[in-house]
């Protein structure tokens, strides 16, 4: 049977594209389900309680933003948003408004399908901090309770600020977090001044980890928007 | 802002040169030779109003001039006299000469102002040309493509279906490229060159462009080299990492016979200089002046298909100016091309934050 599949729901109006998506997930091994409009997909998601979303912002009858929202009240469910380049300002609303991530269109199968397995497998009911957890990221690992970071069994010295950034990152592993969600997360407030600090932080610790530039290592970097823990190893 | 930038270097430019010609025409006098004082004044006055803006301050240097000449210079000696006729008609002369190379140089100003504009909008032309001209061989082959494997895809051997199947994905990842171009340029090119810069980590903004390149052209390696210390650099970043990605790409399409491509960037002076540079075949002598306006001629003959090395380069140039820099494009001693470009930095920051 059919049942123990992921559901994805695919809210796209563009049909070329849905029916692309569909071939592709069920290649996949997902049990896609189509909505063209952003009250069909509401409806569909009541009725179906899908584990993921892949959202088109533009939906003819209204934002898909609007969908992001309803979900949001009351459910975690993993949302992934297809997006045009043109708008950075829309992904950094969209996760803001609580989007796991995002994929710029046109993007490929390898890399939607990347994201996918990604969200569903941090975004699963076991997030949040167990007491004495630890996080493992390929050869990457953060005790919390000892706030101590280590690469390959060796002792990354951070400083305080670069710790609350890792860790704070790996605790939303998977997701793309935007400059401000980081920035409230680490020091409560965001202004102007916070992308410029939390860069040159991002810059520090990609040096400290030792990763050459264009790696893309442990910590995915989104210019304009933000950064996030990759979920997935050799992505 | 700008006027008031432009006020101080005419005061500073007026004083200076008064000064100076003040200076002369007191040697002249110990020397002897006062004949020469009023011409020295003249070519002061000219000097001025050709220097500064507008008419302000050749007008008043005249007036000083006039006054100088009538009160130190001539008969009688350190006393104002305004009813010798010598007098007067000098400082007539040295209005005038002030007036008239004032209109001048700003007619001259005004009609090189007009010139860049046409000089921009045939650009723009130029740009819109080459464009629509290479939209449409991707599209044909897409196209074409397609048509070709829908009616007749049972007769197809599987080794050709995919053949077309990667033709197709080739050129729609080219017209990607194509579109974020296009996107770049409407973001600058709308009404106001008015970009919004944010002060951006270079490790970012390389971090992000390797990223990207690594992406489009997995077998490529390139060389970076970037300064030790944090360096900040107000900048529009999607447009300025479209530039990076562009010469990068320009240089992988265009530069035949490269083993190495480097991506450098250094801090000379308050600026970072970026450079990415191949040891490809370089560009013609012919080619490097109009490379960057959209229109190369024979641009693309590298690779003998593709023709949007130009448009991408227009780009370059486009953003690059729209950040108050220039870009250029030169021939290694050693062999290839090097492209380069600078951006105002905003000074480094500490380590700790």
């Amino acid at each position: 049977m059919t049942n123990n599949r992921y559901k994805i729901l695919v809210i796209e109006d563009e049909e070329n594209l849905a029916a692309v998506l569909s071939t592709l997930l069920e290649g996949a091994g997902y049990q896609p389900i189509r909505a063209g409009t952003c009250a069909l997909a509401l409806t569909l998601y009541a009725s179906h309680r899908p584990d993921l979303a892949l959202l088109d912002l533009g939906l003819p009858d209204a934002d898909g933003m609007r969908f992001l929202r309803e979900v949001r009240r009351e459910n975690r469910t993993p949302v992934i948003v297809l997006s045009a380049r043109s708008n950075e300002r829309d992904k950094v609303e969209a996760l803001d408004a609580g989007a796991n991530d995002y994929v710029t269109k046109p993007f490929s199968s390898a890399e939607l399908l990347a994201r996918i397995r990604s969200a569903l497998r941090t975004f699963g009911p076991q997030e949040g901090r167990k007491p004495g957890a630890k996080f493992v990221l390929g050869d990457l690992s953060i005790d919390y309770e000892a706030r101590r970071v280590c690469i390959r069994s060796q002792d990354v010295r951070l400083t305080q600020t670069e710790y609350n950034i890792v860790a704070f990152l790996s605790e939303h592993c998977g997701k793309m977090m935007t400059y401000s969600a980081i920035a409230k997360g680490v020091w409560g407030y965001f202004d102007e001044g916070c992308v410029k600090r939390l860069q040159v932080n991002m810059a520090n610790i990609r040096r400290k980890f030792g990763v050459r530039l264009g790696e893309n290592r442990y910590i995915a970097n989104e210019l304009g928007v933000g950064y996030r823990m990759n979920g997935e190893r050799d992505e | 802002m700008r006027k008031l930038h432009s006020a101080v270097r005419g005061a500073l430019c007026t004083a200076g040169i008064f000064a100076l010609a003040v200076l002369l025409c007191v040697l002249l006098q110990r020397l002897n030779v006062p004949e020469h004082i009023t011409t020295v004044i003249v070519f002061a006055v000219f000097l001025i109003s050709l220097l500064t803006d507008g008419y302000v301050f050749g007008v008043v240097s005249a007036l000083l001039g006039a006054l100088a000449v009538n009160y130190a210079f001539t008969y009688p000696y350190f006393a104002l006299d305004f009813l010798t006729p010598v007098n007067l008609i000098s400082a007539g002369v040295l209005l005038t000469i002030a007036v008239l190379t004032g209109t001048l140089t700003t007619k001259l100003k005004r009609q090189e102002a007009a010139r860049a504009e046409a000089e921009a909008e045939r650009t723009r032309a130029n740009l819109l040309r080459a464009v629509s001209h290479d939209l449409r061989t991707p599209l044909t082959t897409i196209y074409s493509a397609s048509s070709t494997l829908l009616d007749r895809r049972d007769t197809l051997p599987p080794a050709r279906q995919e053949e077309i199947l990667r033709g197709i994905r080739e050129d729609a990842e080219w017209l990607t490229r194509m579109v974020e171009n296009l996107l770049s340029i409407t973001r600058i090119d709308s009404g106001a060159v008015q970009i919004l810069k944010a002060p951006t980590v270079l490790d970012e903004l390389i971090d992000s462009v390797m990223t990207k390149f690594a992406k489009r052209y997995p077998g490529q390696a390139v060389r970076v080299e970037i300064p030790e210390e944090i360096v900040v650099i107000p900048m529009d970043a999607t447009l300025i990492e479209q530039v990076l990605i562009n010469l990068l790409e320009n240089a992988v399409l265009h530069a035949a016979g490269m083993t190495e491509l480097c991506l450098r960037v250094r801090v000379q002076g308050g600026k970072a200089v970026f450079e990415v540079a191949d040891n490809g075949c370089g560009i013609p002598e012919e080619q490097l002046s109009a490379l960057f306006s959209g229109l190369a001629p024979g641009a693309g003959a590298a690779d003998g298909r593709r023709r949007s090395a130009g448009i991408g380069l227009s780009v370059c140039a486009t953003i690059v100016r729209a950040h108050g820099g220039a870009i250029r494009a030169e021939n290694r001693r050693e062999g290839g091309a090097v492209f380069r470009f600078a951006l105002q930095t905003e000074g480094e920051m500490d380590a700790e934050v």
